[in-house]
């Protein structure tokens, strides 16, 4: 063996490999500065962290069922929608409206009549959840013309409600300084897809500018003021 | 160019290793180069998984941020209340303010009278004061109709909404499915008597209170008197230059 031995007066040798060591090291180490940092801001990008969260509810309500094949609209379960800022999640007398007799004998539909006989709500899991830090408001957007698949994606073919946006501050941000882009009539606030061009017989960013003016939408200095959504 | 100039200005590793007379990598080390490399796509491929998946678990708070404060909003659960409320229900017997509902023609569509011991109930025959009949009032009570009433009764008010065929198809009659009312045979009901089945259902219908506020349960009867109209025209309702169009 050539190794080394205090007192000894063999040499060491270094091996022929250690010629690739510091060019390596350095490339290693430059590839590293580039790919850990695009890892974690992949990995904990809004997008990868929010985005998909489907739990598991207590009854397997679907909307695709109710709101997609039997086309009742949104307001008739989430009836504040239009007037507060919070969109009510249906109480369980919403639900016996229909199924005090529809499939009354359901297992499926057993956490619903318990609730309705005892009187403890439905514990539906929260899906979308902003920071509690921060404040949404969805009576400001629905009138003025926001509609419920811009921010929640096609919703009446979910068997299961999942997040579609990020929601995010800077998804946020993006509507609130070009909020032409997303605009509709008023009365088309529910539809799922509903579409400029088809529907209204004009291009959406023309359409967009004339809502803006006729409901009196803000401009970017006042939607994009921090106060607005931290208050 | 020469041939001796151009082996050195194209330098192929091959070439370079030969003229700088450079050692081969031993394998152990290109391996491991290798090696680092394929495990470097695997975090990669794992979070682009988990971003076209959907998760049953809630989003990770690495930074909590003041993400969830100690507060409640609205319809939160709490811990505190036995039914796991943190919105509490009114106390029985008690009025919240602006709720007194203490008109009632506004408020109920009928008054009780006393005569004898026998209490009888009357509708009221028109609208209220409050409620002025106008195009506005239909325009929003035809979308409120839209809204809570043609599911079950149908967009024409005939009786055959989604549900109802729906209902029909599964057989839920023999579980107590009663086929909603043709409202348009009910020109005789009072607009109170309308009213009053909207804010407190009639037979196997539910109430409809919760969900539809006040000003809006009589935007729906004004418009339901405008669908009875319209299925219930003569030709008299027309006016007489329009008349022979339709003929
Ligand atoms: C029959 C009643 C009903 C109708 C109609 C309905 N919903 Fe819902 N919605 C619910 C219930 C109950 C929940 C809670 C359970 C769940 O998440 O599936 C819910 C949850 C949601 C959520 C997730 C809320 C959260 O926790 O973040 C969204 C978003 C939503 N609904 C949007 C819509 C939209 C858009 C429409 C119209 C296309 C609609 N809903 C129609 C009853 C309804
Ligand atoms: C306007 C009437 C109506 C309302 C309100 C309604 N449903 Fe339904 N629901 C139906 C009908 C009709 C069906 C059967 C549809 C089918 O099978 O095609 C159904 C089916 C279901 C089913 C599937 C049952 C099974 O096992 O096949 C579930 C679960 C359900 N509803 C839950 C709910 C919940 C929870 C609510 C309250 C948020 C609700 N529904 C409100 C009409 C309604
Ligand atoms: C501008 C975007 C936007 C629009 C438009 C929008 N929502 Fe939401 N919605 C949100 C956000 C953001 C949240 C989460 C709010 C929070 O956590 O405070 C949310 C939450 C919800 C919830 C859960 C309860 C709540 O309020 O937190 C329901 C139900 C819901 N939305 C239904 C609807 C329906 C129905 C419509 C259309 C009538 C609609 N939303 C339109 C952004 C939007
Ligand atoms: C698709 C477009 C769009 C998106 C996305 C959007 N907004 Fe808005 N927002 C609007 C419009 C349009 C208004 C109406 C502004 C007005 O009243 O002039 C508005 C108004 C508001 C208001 C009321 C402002 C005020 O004080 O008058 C708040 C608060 C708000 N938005 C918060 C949010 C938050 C928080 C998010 C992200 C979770 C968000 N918005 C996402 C379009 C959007
Ligand atoms: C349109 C609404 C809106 C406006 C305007 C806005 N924010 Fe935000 N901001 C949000 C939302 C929504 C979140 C929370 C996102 C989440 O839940 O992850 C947020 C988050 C934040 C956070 C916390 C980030 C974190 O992850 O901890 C900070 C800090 C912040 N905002 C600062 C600001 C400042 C400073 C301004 C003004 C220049 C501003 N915001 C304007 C909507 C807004
Ligand atoms: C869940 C399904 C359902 C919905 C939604 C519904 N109804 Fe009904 N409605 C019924 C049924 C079922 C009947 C027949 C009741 C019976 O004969 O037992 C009925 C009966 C009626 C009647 C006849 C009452 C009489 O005097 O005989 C009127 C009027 C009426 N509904 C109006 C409405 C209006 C207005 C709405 C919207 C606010 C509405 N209904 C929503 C199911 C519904």
């Amino acid at each position: 063996m050539d190794v080394t031995i205090q007192g000894s007066s063999q040499k060491f040798v270094f091996p022929a490999w250690i010629n690739y060591l510091l060019p390596l090291v350095l490339i290693l180490g430059a590839g590293g500065a580039v790919y850990v940092p695009s890892l974690v801001g992949y990995a904990l990008n809004p997008t990868t962290l929010n985005v998909g969260y489907a739990p598991v509810q207590p009854v397997p309500f679907s909307h695709a069922l109710h709101a997609g094949r039997l086309g009742m609209d949104c307001r008739y379960c989430h009836t504040t929608v239009e007037s507060a800022g919070f969109a009510a999640i249906p109480p369980t007398q919403t639900c016996m409206n229909c199924h005090s007799t529809i499939h009354n004998d359901k297992v499926t539909l057993a956490p619903v009549r318990d609730s309705h006989a005892t009187g403890k709500p439905m514990e539906w899991k929260k899906i979308h959840d902003l920071g509690d830090y921060s404040y949404f408001n969805h009576s400001a957007h629905i009138n003025k013309g926001v509609g419920c698949v811009t921010c929640h994606g096609r919703v009446d073919t979910m068997d299961v409600v999942r997040q579609a946006k990020n929601l995010s501050m800077s998804w946020c941000i993006e509507c609130h300084r070009n909020p032409e882009q997303h605009l509709r009539p008023r009365d088309q606030i529910t539809n799922m897809t509903w579409d400029a061009q088809v529907d209204a017989g004009q291009p959406q960013l023309a359409l967009g500018l004339d809502l803006k003016k006729k409901y009196g939408v803000h401009d970017a200095a006042y939607m994009t003021s921090c106060s607005r959504c931290h208050r | 160019m020469d041939k001796h100039a151009q082996e050195w200005l194209i330098p192929t590793p091959s070439r370079l290793k030969k003229q700088l007379r450079l050692r081969s990598m031993p394998w152990q080390m290109v391996s491991g180069i290798v090696l680092l490399v394929c495990l470097a796509t695997v975090p990669l491929a794992l979070v682009s998984r988990a971003r076209s998946k959907t998760s049953t678990k809630p989003r990770v708070h690495l930074f909590q941020d003041m993400d969830n404060q100690p507060k409640y909003k609205t319809q939160s659960p709490s811990p505190i209340f036995a039914d796991g409320r943190s919105m509490r229900p009114p106390v029985a017997g008690t009025v919240a303010r602006g709720h007194l509902e203490g008109d009632d023609h506004y408020d109920r569509g009928f008054t009780m009278s006393k005569e004898g011991d026998a209490w009888s109930v009357s509708y009221f025959k028109g609208f209220p004061e409050q409620v002025v009949v106008d195009d506005a009032l239909l325009q929003r009570g035809q979308e409120r109709f839209l809204i809570y009433c043609s599911p079950c009764h149908g967009a024409d008010g005939l009786g055959n909404g989604m549900v109802h065929v729906r209902a029909t198809e599964l057989k839920q009659a023999s579980n107590g499915w009663t086929q909603p009312t043709d409202i348009t045979t009910l020109g005789d009901r009072e607009a109170g008597h309308l009213y009053n089945t909207i804010r407190n259902g009639i037979r196997t219908m539910p109430g409809y209170a919760a969900q539809i506020p006040t000003a809006d349960r009589w935007a729906i009867v004004a418009y339901v008197r405008a669908l009875q109209l319209s299925q219930n025209a003569t030709l008299d309702d027309v006016p007489a230059d329009k008349r022979d169009k339709i003929q």
